[in-house]
């Protein structure tokens, strides 16, 4: 009890010192609110008024309101129902395909035997690599006639098709090269999650006559509910993001078979510099991340 | 419910085969770096060809040495920024209600489900204003719109699991808010706090879209660098494979050294949200 003698907690009403530490919870959240707000939330909003307007790069100086225009041509675009059914093509395909791979991988890894955490480890190293590399990689891997995907289906006398230059090739292609990342961390995530199911739980259902298959459904499953959920929807966000490994890998083509809405805002504002009416296409990128991720929670995430 | 030895056969031969397909890539980078430019684009492709060491002279002597370097200002400058400010939000997320808490928290939500071509362009347009253009402070800036967020949720999951009566004391004991934070929750959340800063490192090392559109020849870090060995009408192959090994060789060391760490840091923000 010696500490008794020291100063109780500066509380000099007028130093700027005692008021920053009164109020320390403040003064150490704001800074990131005031970074965030100027670097997400007024960039969002400007983004969002953008799709009003006729802003373009070429002449910002004489932009002005057009009230919905952009959305009427967004509406009348023939490329605008391809594109959101490229995207949902991408973001369905990858997130089922990654996360039944994944679970599956994740099960493998479950067990504990002697090497595992070499296991675990490896399966790391995809999630870690720049994803520059992964699709520049893969682009190699996936071409015609140097590519090594072709030459060991020549090998086993498969037929050697164009990945990146079919139109109905190119998507699965894509989805393809993102399941050697996306598996592994699905599988990463899921894994934590496998590991937490209670023992006492499921050695209860094998003694009351339940097979692995009734066990896996009726007591894994429901328990790993909630990181599913979570692994499911940040899978399905990160897709409508996905840029590298569909730039590089087919930069949107053949045409537009493999584009998403990800790549046309990208072409339409930054290319060529139609701000305005890329911005109109951001605004259904949102609407249709808010309808997927309602969507996932009302699937996976309602507590029941 | 023992395995019996049969599935535990059929795991670890199911487990080789997964990592075969994952280590395929890796080869494939491996062996083309030190080809020669001829036999990395022959027809049919060749497996092993004559040793070279020519993709890295080159990749070593041009423009890719400098963007190598752009990448490390950039990489340490996003993480000790990131943690400097998010940290402490993390912090203060954990223990209590201030003004806009709520706010924060439910931001935190929001700025993962925007993709970042939402903010880029507006983010283009200030930056052009302010001529933060192809300058580390406004990529840096523009690194933190996803990589703040998730550091102060992952913080402030660090922070939660650590005893309030342990700040508690040292407040009876005489410290300042900000010294109990500095002093004594702090330090228990080290450990924490180095896997997020690893994490956020690998992740501004490997960020490719922001850069591509608000770097310049000043500061194009080695991501979009390494995509200029990809010609419009043919690709030096070896040559982007050499400068790939160099921009994952870094990350792979880091990986294999902190492998239980990030596996709990990736893990952590799943498990907890």
């Amino acid at each position: 009890m010696q500490s008794i003698k020291q100063a109780p907690a500066p509380r000099r009403g007028l130093s700027l010192f005692g008021f920053l530490d009164r109020h320390f919870l403040v003064t150490a959240a704001w800074p990131s609110l005031i970074i965030m707000l100027g670097i997400t939330l007024i960039p969002f909003i400007v983004t969002i008024g953008l799709a009003f307007t006729n802003y373009d790069l070429v002449q910002f100086g004489k932009w002005h309101f057009i009230g919905l225009d952009n959305f009427s041509q967004l509406m009348a675009d023939p490329q605008m129902p391809v594109i959101v059914f490229n995207t949902a093509y991408l973001v369905i395909g990858t997130t089922v395909a990654d996360t039944v791979v994944g679970l599956g991988l994740a099960i493998l890894m479950e067990a504990s035997f002697r090497g595992v955490g070499f296991f675990r480890t490896l399966y790391l190293l995809p999630i870690m690599t720049a994803p520059i590399i992964v699709a520049l990689t893969w682009r190699a891997m996936f071409n015609d006639n140097a590519g090594w995907i072709n030459y060991f289906l020549s090998l086993a006398h498969l037929p050697q098709p164009t990945w990146l230059g079919d139109p109905i090739l190119a998507m699965p292609t894509v989805i393809i090269s993102d399941m050697w990342t996306g598996v592994c961390f699905q599988a990463v995530l899921l894994l934590a999650g496998l590991l937490a199911v209670s023992h006492e739980l499921k050695e209860a259902a094998v003694t009351d006559g339940a097979n692995r298959w009734q066990v896996f459904r009726h007591v894994t499953l429901p328990s790993i509910r909630p990181i599913l959920f979570v692994a499911v929807l940040l899978k399905a966000i990160d897709e409508f993001r996905k840029f590298e490994g569909i730039q590089i890998l087919t930069t949107g083509g053949p045409g537009i078979a493999s584009t998403t809405l990800n790549l046309q805002i990208y072409d339409t504002g930054l290319f060529y510099d139609q701000v305005g009416y890329a911005a109109s296409y951001g605004v259904l990128m949102v609407g249709m991340i808010a309808v997927t991720a309602v969507a996932i929670w009302f699937f996976l995430g309602r507590s029941r | 419910m023992r395995p019996s030895r049969r599935i535990g056969v059929l795991r670890v031969g199911l487990l080789t085969a997964g990592l075969v397909i994952v280590a395929i890539p890796f080869v494939w980078i491996l062996l083309t770096a030190f080809k020669f430019q001829v036999d990395a684009a022959s027809i049919p492709p060749e497996i092993f060809s004559p040793f070279t060491w020519t993709n890295f002279e080159k990749v070593f002597q041009g423009p890719y040495l400098q963007s190598l370097g752009n990448s490390v200002i950039i990489t340490v400058g996003t993480t000790i920024a990131t943690l400097v400010v998010g940290v402490p939000a993390g912090y203060a997320i954990a223990r209590g209600r201030f003004f806009g808490r709520r706010f924060l928290a439910g931001f935190l939500l929001f700025s993962r489900m925007v993709p970042p071509v939402i903010f880029i362009i507006p983010l283009f347009l200030f930056f052009h204003e302010l001529g933060l253009i192809d300058s580390f402070v406004g990529l840096i800036l523009a690194y933190l719109s996803g990589l703040l967020p998730f550091t102060i949720w992952l913080c402030a999951s660090y922070f939660s699991d650590i005893p309030l009566e342990l700040e508690d004391a040292a407040r009876v004991d005489g410290c300042s808010r900000f010294q109990a934070f500095l002093r004594v929750a702090l330090p228990l959340a080290i450990p924490g706090v180095v896997i997020v800063g690893l994490l956020i490192a690998i992740a501004a090392w490997s960020e490719y879209f922001i850069p591509l559109l608000l770097a310049g020849p000043y500061t194009t870090p080695a991501t979009v660098g390494l995509v200029d060995f990809v010609g419009v009408d043919s690709i030096n192959w070896g040559a982007m494979a050499a400068a790939a090994l160099a921009l994952a060789v870094p990350v792979f060391f880091v990986t294999l050294l902190a492998q239980r760490g990030l596996l709990r840091g990736l893990t952590a923000g799943a498990v907890k949200g």
